[in-house]
């Protein structure tokens, strides 16, 4: 943070301690106290006097919000106020740099979309928030979301970041209808997703069934947006992942269209903005905004770190306190394993006439063995291989018994399993805790 | 052989000669007479009338002249016709070294080694008590059930210039899984592997390489031969003999020419019904693309949404940007916020992410290919009529049907289309590498999953002519080459059957002789590359 240059650094109300053990910042107009929760700690925040927010949700004054290991957080202010902090931190700074200005002029744009799309009965603003990784994506998007929610807006989030979803388990793609600002602590309260099954954390290893999939909740929201006026006029709000070279740029621009986009959001790097400029069409509004300076790059682990958490948050509850999953067997005469996409074969052994892209949507049976231990699965609304069907919950194979041909699971439901067809994904939860 | 001549031959063989008619066998010149040259076509003239009767005569006058062969020459045998084999009743002569078998603990020729042996003035092959003539050997020796008189003209050439000849035997040739399992063995040893070099073409391609591997396996595993065919050093290819007899490799390379899209086109062309039909359907929807297109370009208006007035805080376009944003309206905000004041776009606007994008160079690569043929998506003016996606997407629909109907009718609505569409941009070795309908390919590949016809099978092992001191017919080792045998006038061995041999007879070569009433002509095939130019 060497390039926060003028800020006044921390420690400036430490003197002013508010007695709770805390120690206390004032902060000035427009600022904000950045801090970050070191491994093994918890940090407990209070808003003493005045009004703030973090990632557009508003906090209430007195009390006490908690943030766990490895939390980064930025409690902003428009007018000015009093916070305290207990616990330890890695750092806590204030800095006036920040480009929630800029942001906030992005959402009046966007309001002053929807009111227009109000006035004349249309749809309201799509929004695809792109960029390269660690850019603060999902911020901005978390934060247009809660100002939208706060205007009484009903806007829809699209999460297409399979590596690190805000909505459901690592893997999937999913849309979520956003009705109150997320929780300071807890995130986006999640109340039934629309999810699809993609199966590993990087759009990379098939990005057909990416694209298709993409295409798919494009589809789903616009049939949404017609029945459902709110969430027509409220838009959608887009995140996408780091991904912009190469076929991920493609995944991009293929978004764009079956989105139907009014604005792209580019975070920071304006090489992607002047790409997207030049390969959208001239309606499409694409606007370059900076990253704040706030945001940290996350380690590979700090980003296994968080999956993890995410899969151990579906099953046990945020902090794993508010649910109690079961374990149980499942017969595999009882359910079909599916994975999608067959591995890739050379051209020269396909069957004559057959071309690569047919394969990698296919549904491919999975014979059940010790190697489905700690997979995750996600269990597909589908009846009977049916393709494009939606998730209806996730399960975990804890144990695999080839003798007995049962396998031990954990679901957040007690049996039996809602729906027999089970797709597996390429990622692993051992429930360690 | 007239038959008078069969029953005085019958009638002399238990004769003895007077001297003076031995001395007059004896005497007799022994110069064959020159066939010559064919002609190329009858010409109806007297002269060539003539020498074609003289040719003939003197052809007859060899074939009838009586043999004249000391009894105690002869070997006796005796004619078996249940098993189709020659059992012989006296000791066998030098032939026995590269002829004949053992079976049942007699000696015994094979019919065509029986034939050649009586035509040498060797054998004397009795049946029912009688000696066969030469030309009953003919008749009763060349059946469909041993041999047609194809192979026995190739066997008796091959034999005469001195080769050693023996029969195929499929079931003697190592199988492949052999071949694998000594493959392993050769690995073990690998100083043995540059003892020898194939004449087999050079491996280009993998299952070559494997093929002439497992070769040496085979040869190794044959200890006693190979010492005499190492005690050879003559290389395998300067034999003279072989050579001569007009080899004409060929590559088994066909030339793409033969499959002309051409003529599809050239046939859809002559039916003038459907072309005029194809052009003129082309022309009324190609010539207006977009009759309501004039409309539409009234009617452009805006798109929906105004970016004038709604102000994005946009710091990609830094010219033309205010350098600070005015307020937004309170009333767009969510009520804690209240009012805020302008905001400064300078600072942000040095914080931009410049960098460059570390890219690898395939993703360069790619990344210029695009560039080249992409341009701003909004420089099109149709683009720019666009006024939402769904017309956008209609349009690029449209463009896309349209790409397709811009080509000609009688060319792609057929069954059968070019091999390349000229719209669409590609590598000149790409380009190449689709229109080369006939794919070029190894003798071997996918040779061993291929099913033979019985129409075609390989007749006969040739060991070289200076081996035959050596040759042990117990263990006669790798065979110089196989043979074929086609008739000139019968049909021409296909891809299939060449890969099929090639693949069953291994590391030897199959060569497959051709005969034409007596005059015979060696062919042999070997991988070919055709060149290609690496600069595409």
């Amino acid at each position: 943070m060497a390039a926060e240059g003028p800020e006044k650094t921390a420690e400036e109300g430490a003197g002013a301690g508010a007695g709770n053990g805390g120690t206390r910042y004032d902060l000035e107009k427009e600022t904000e106290l950045r801090f970050e929760v070191d491994a093994g700690e918890k940090v407990q925040l209070e808003l003493l006097t005045g009004l703030a927010e973090i990632f557009g949700s508003e906090l209430n004054r007195n009390k006490k919000y908690t943030f766990g290991p490895g939390s980064k957080v930025a409690v902003f202010t428009w007018q000015g106020c009093s916070v305290s902090l207990s616990g330890k931190t890695e750092v806590a700074y204030v800095s006036k740099d920040t480009p929630m200005l800029l942001y906030l002029n992005t959402h009046a744009a966007l309001e002053q979309m929807r009111r227009q799309a109000e006035r004349d009965n249309e749809r309201g603003p799509r929004v695809m928030v792109a960029g390269p990784t660690d850019v603060g994506k999902s911020t901005v998007c978390r934060l247009l979301l809660s100002y939208a929610v706060r205007l009484g807006r009903r806007p829809t989030l699209v999460e297409l970041d399979v590596g690190q979803s805000g909505v459901s388990v690592p893997g999937t793609m999913s849309a979520l209808c956003i009705e109150r600002p997320a929780d300071v602590e807890e995130g986006y309260s999640v109340q039934a997703p629309l999810v699809y099954h993609f199966g590993s954390t990087s759009p990379g290893t098939n990005i057909k069934l990416y694209n298709k999939l993409t295409s798919c909740l494009a589809d789903v929201f616009s049939q949404r947006c017609e029945v459902n006026r709110k969430a027509s006029v409220g838009g959608c709000i887009i995140n996408t992942c780091g991904w912009v070279k190469g076929s991920g740029y493609q995944a991009l621009v293929h978004c764009a269209s079956a989105f139907e986009v009014d604005v792209v959001l580019v975070l920071d790097q304006e090489r992607l903005y002047n790409e997207l400029k030049r390969d959208l069409p001239h309606f499409v509004r694409v606007v370059l905004l900076p990253k704040s300076g706030g945001v940290v790059e996350r380690s590979k682990d700090c980003r296994r770190e968080a999956r993890d958490e995410k899969i151990r948050e579906y099953f046990y509850g945020f902090r794993s306190a508010s649910f109690f999953p079961h374990a149980f067997d499942v017969r595999f005469s009882d359910v079909r394993i599916y994975k999608i996409g067959a591995p890739s074969i050379p051209d020269s052994c396909l069957p004559l006439g057959m071309s690569q892209d047919d394969t990698q949507l296919k549904l491919v049976p999975v014979t059940p063995g010790r190697d489905l231990t700690h997979h995750v699965l996600s269990v597909s609304c589908a009846d009977e291989g049916e393709e494009g069907s939606p998730v209806c919950g996730f399960i975990v194979v804890t144990n695999v018994d080839t003798q007995a041909q049962v396998m031990t699971v954990l679901s957040p439901a007690p049996r039996p399993l809602p729906r027999h067809t089970l797709l597996i994904m390429d990622i692993r939860f051992i429930d360690l805790k | 052989m007239a038959d008078q001549n069969k029953t005085a031959e019958v009638k002399s063989s238990n004769e003895l000669l007077s001297p003076s008619e031995l001395f007059e066998a004896r005497t007799r010149s022994h110069k064959i007479p020159v066939r010559g040259q064919k002609d190329f076509l009858p010409s109806g003239s007297d002269q060539q009338r003539e020498r074609l009767q003289q040719s003939l005569q003197e052809h007859w006058k060899l074939v009838s002249e009586e043999r004249v062969e000391r009894l105690g020459n002869l070997v006796k045998a005796v004619w078996i016709p249940s098993d189709q084999r020659v059992e012989l009743l006296s000791p066998a002569g030098k032939f026995w070294q590269t002829m004949g078998f053992s079976a049942h603990g007699k000696q015994c020729l094979h019919p065509e080694e029986a034939l050649y042996l009586m035509e040498c003035g060797n054998l004397q092959v009795f049946y029912k008590d009688l000696p066969l003539s030469i030309q009953e050997g003919y008749e009763t020796f060349l059946c469909s059930k041993t041999m047609s008189i194809h192979h026995y003209k190739v066997f008796g050439h091959l034999k005469r210039l001195g080769y050693v000849v023996t029969r195929f035997d499929p079931s003697r040739v190592p199988s492949q899984y052999e071949r694998q399992l000594n493959l392993a063995q050769s690995r073990e040893r690998p100083g043995r592997r540059l003892k020898r070099k194939r004449s087999l073409s050079p491996p280009s391609g993998h299952t070559e390489t494997q093929e002439g591997a497992t070769a040496m396996g085979t040869e190794e595993e044959r200890d006693g031969n190979r010492e005499e065919e190492d005690m050879n050093p003559m290389p395998e290819d300067t034999n003279p003999k072989l050579k001569d007899t007009n080899p004409k490799p060929e590559n088994i390379h066909p030339k793409p020419e033969d499959t002309n899209p051409d003529d599809t086109q050239m046939a859809a062309q002559d039916d003038p019904s459907t072309t005029a039909e194809g052009c003129r359907s082309w022309w009324s929807k190609g010539g207006s693309p977009h009759p309501d297109l004039p409309g539409q370009s009234q009617n452009t208006g805006s798109p929906r949404w105004d970016f004038t007035s709604i102000s994005f805080p946009d710091l990609g376009s830094r010219h033309q940007h205010p350098r600070s944003l005015a307020s937004p309206d309170p009333c767009l905000l969510p009520g804690a916020v209240g009012s805020v004041g302008p905001c400064d776009v300078v600072p942000w606007l040095n914080r931009l992410n410049l960098r460059e994008v570390r890219m690898s160079r395939r993703e360069q690569e790619r990344e210029r290919d695009r560039d080249r043929y992409h341009r701003d998506v909004n420089l099109d003016r149709e683009v720019q009529r666009c006024r939402n996606w769904t017309e956008y997407r209609d349009l690029l629909e449209r463009r896309s049907r349209r790409r397709h109907r811009d080509r000609p009718a009688h060319l792609w609505e057929g069954e059968v289309t070019p091999l390349h569409d000229p719209s669409q941009v590609c590598l000149t070795g790409e380009l190449m590498d689709k229109i080369s309908v006939v794919k070029s390919t190894q003798l071997f590949e996918g040779a061993s999953s291929l099913k033979c016809s019985n129409e075609w099978r390989i007749s006969f092992n040739i060991y070289q002519p200076d081996t035959v001191a050596e040759f042990k017919k117990s263990t006669p080792g790798k065979p110089y080459s196989r043979m074929c045998v086609c008739s000139f006038s019968g049909p021409v061995p296909d891809l299939q059957t060449l890969k099929v041999l090639a693949f069953q007879s291994g590391d030897v070569p199959v060569t497959y002789a051709v005969e034409d009433h007596g005059d015979i002509s060696f062919y042999c095939f070997k991988n070919f590359q055709i060149p290609k130019d690496e600069s595409f």
